[in-house]
């Protein structure tokens, strides 16, 4: 396995197995953030394929003073937003998070769920549209630092915000998850008893 | 399946507090002092254990079934196409 300046070298040489080995590597994890900001598979596929053609024209000058990852995903990121704000021209990602938390109001454990109840399509429709209803600031840092694994510094540094924030807006996510997944649960189970 | 009414209140940490909290005591981020309160708390208030536990079960799932991949058949296009905008840039083997 090659390191980042392994990788870096051999791909200025042109060499082929390195290109597949950086396709392996970071084109899904360019997709999962961009499918999920955007909903849309072709504009996901878009920002995968805008992506690597800007990383090809930085090669050269990639210096390496941020990982191959975090630079990545910092270009998808800021190419997934400003596709955002053209359908949305209001749309708020900025700094600014002056929502109160989300108090929860469900409190349900979920003892019977979701093996019993919900095949594993169903709990992924369920993800899904959990994810879906988050607002898009809380959706960016929750895909990066949780479906993909980044640490807060590193998602600080894709998003372009302070490490509190992140951390601020990761916890708003969570709350607002567990609450809609729990909500789901609730109905997935009248309907459930419905049909016994 | 159980199910009960709103917060209760605490005598060493508010359930708002415990809230407030949750994600730094769920990453392990609360000091020593903080983290004894908030497992007194969680020891006698069934909500939010309830509110931990299906705080984390939801990490889980979305950590476990999140992942979202490129749609096999367009996965290799987009791969040929990339593969040939590579192989037709200038190489420099200088750097």
């Amino acid at each position: 396995m090659l390191n980042e300046q392994e990788l870096l070298a051999a791909l200025r040489q042109g060499d082929a197995e390195a290109f597949t080995l950086l396709f392996e590597t970071y084109s899904d994890k360019i997709y999962g953030l961009s499918v999920g900001l955007l909903e849309n598979e072709a504009e996901a596929e878009g920002i995968v394929q805008e992506t690597f053609l800007r990383f090809f024209e930085r090669l050269d000058q990639f210096e390496g003073r941020s990982k191959i990852s975090t630079w990545l995903y910092r270009v998808s990121y800021n190419a997934s937003i400003d596709l955002l704000r053209q359908r949305k021209p209001h749309m708020s990602v900025g700094l600014v998070d002056d929502d109160t938390l989300p108090m929860p109001a469900v409190f349900v454990d979920w003892s019977q769920w979701p093996e019993r109840l919900l095949s594993e399509d169903e709990v992924t429709a369920e993800l899904d549209k959990a994810i879906s209803a988050l607002p898009e600031k809380y959706r960016a840092i929750f895909i990066l630092r949780e479906i993909e694994g980044l640490s807060t510094r590193e998602t600080a540094q894709v998003t372009d915000l302070s490490v509190s924030a992140v951390k601020v807006r990761l916890h708003r996510a969570r709350l607002l998850l567990r609450e809609r997944l729990t909500e789901s649960l609730i109905t997935r189970t009248v309907e459930h008893s419905g049909t016994e | 399946m159980t199910e009960s009414k709103g917060p209760t209140w605490n005598k060493t940490m508010k359930c708002e507090e415990l809230l407030q909290y949750l994600s730094d005591y769920i990453d392990q981020e609360l000091d020593e002092e903080l983290t004894a309160e908030a497992q007194e708390h969680l020891a006698t208030c069934h909500n939010c254990r309830v509110m931990l536990d299906t705080t984390q079960q939801t990490i889980f799932l979305f950590r476990e079934q999140g992942k979202r991949a490129i749609p096999a058949a367009r996965r290799q296009r987009l791969f040929d196409q990339l593969q040939d905008a590579f192989l037709a840039r200038k190489t420099n083997p200088q750097k």
